[in-house]
């Protein structure tokens, strides 16, 4: 299949700046728990609220990549309209990345606050840098997605900066 | 169980992170995957990650991130606040691997009137590859008496 890396390249340049406003709702202590279980990370502060509190903070919190860790809070596209590699078509990223591979290249974040269980949240979205690459083996598109994480009246928890690798 | 407390001034440039040993496994990756709503398959369908030419299927992105983080917090301890964090993929891991987060502190300094240091972390491989370079930035709590304006 034959992959235009330049068409993909201005789609996404064309994104640069949208913000898109994604409502998380109210943080749920058995998933930030389940997050932890998942890592392996048996961090008192994550399950023992007494535990916390003793430690300065309201009550038991999340691990900190969390909420930056979680591709999807809407319920997602159905099975059948998923891309061949099992990622949606428009997730938040909203790449339109079809036929390329992808891979998580890392994140920058900085922690404005704890979270903690009934929190509302609120994420910012957009696409906030765009490079195409030549790596050793062959072009490689470089996107830089902004995540800012917000209460519902705006103080904010977590700004994340992640980049995604296509080939 | 309750780890000690670790205060700014038990730190200085050089002072290392207790390493962390991780051993993801097939159902650690299904797990998180579960977790973070990612339905992308080189995480779970060995065939599927095959033909985009790797070896099994691939440990997350993120979770390489949150092994970093946790040996960062299980070693600064329950008094500590992560204020940054960053990490890079830079080669991937599979299940089996036996993956070690260890660092070492960079910078420390007294700011406003707390105390931060900055640790450079590597999560490497049993073959001693460097999976996932990172970086954090912690807030210590001082000892009482200590009234420093700035170190280096």
């Amino acid at each position: 299949m034959a992959i235009s890396f330049e068409a993909v390249y201005e789609q996404i340049k064309s994104r640069l700046g949208q913000t898109r406003l994604v409502a998380i709702g109210k943080i749920n202590q058995r998933d930030m728990e389940r997050f932890a279980v998942a890592v392996g990370d048996s961090n008192p502060l994550f399950f023992d609220h007494a535990f916390a509190r003793e430690h300065g903070y309201p009550g038991a919190i999340a691990p900190p990549l969390y909420l930056s860790s979680v591709l999807g809070w809407e319920p997602g596209p159905p099975e059948d309209s998923l891309r061949p590699d099992g990622t949606p078509h428009d997730d938040a990223m909203a790449v339109p990345i079809r036929g390329l591979r992808v891979m998580g290249g890392g994140q920058e974040l900085e922690f404005h606050q704890p979270v903690t269980a009934g929190m509302d949240v609120v994420m910012e979205f957009s696409v906030s840098q765009a490079e195409l690459k030549q790596g050793r083996s062959g072009p490689l598109l470089v996107v830089q997605l902004q995540k800012r994480f917000l209460t519902t009246d705006g103080s904010p928890i977590v700004t994340c900066r992640e980049n995604f690798i296509a080939r | 169980m309750e780890p000690a407390k670790l205060f700014f001034e038990d730190v200085k440039v050089g002072t290392a992170i207790t390493p962390l040993v991780k051993r993801p496994s097939t159902v650690q990756l299904f797990r998180f995957s579960a977790m973070t709503w990612n339905s992308h398959k080189i995480h779970y369908d060995k065939p599927y990650a095959q033909s985009e030419g790797y070896p099994d299927v691939l440990v997350q992105s993120h979770l390489h991130g949150s092994f970093l983080a946790q040996a960062v917090m299980d070693w600064a301890g329950p008094a500590a606040r992560l204020v940054g964090f960053r990490w890079q993929n830079r080669a991937i891991a599979v299940p089996g691997d036996v993956l070690t987060c260890a660092g070492t502190v960079v910078k420390t300094e007294i700011r406003d009137g707390l105390g931060y240091v900055e640790c450079e972390l590597e999560e490497r491989n049993q073959s001693n590859q460097l999976c996932a370079p990172g970086w954090a930035r912690v807030q210590l709590p001082l000892r009482a008496g200590t009234a420093g304006h700035r170190s280096n």
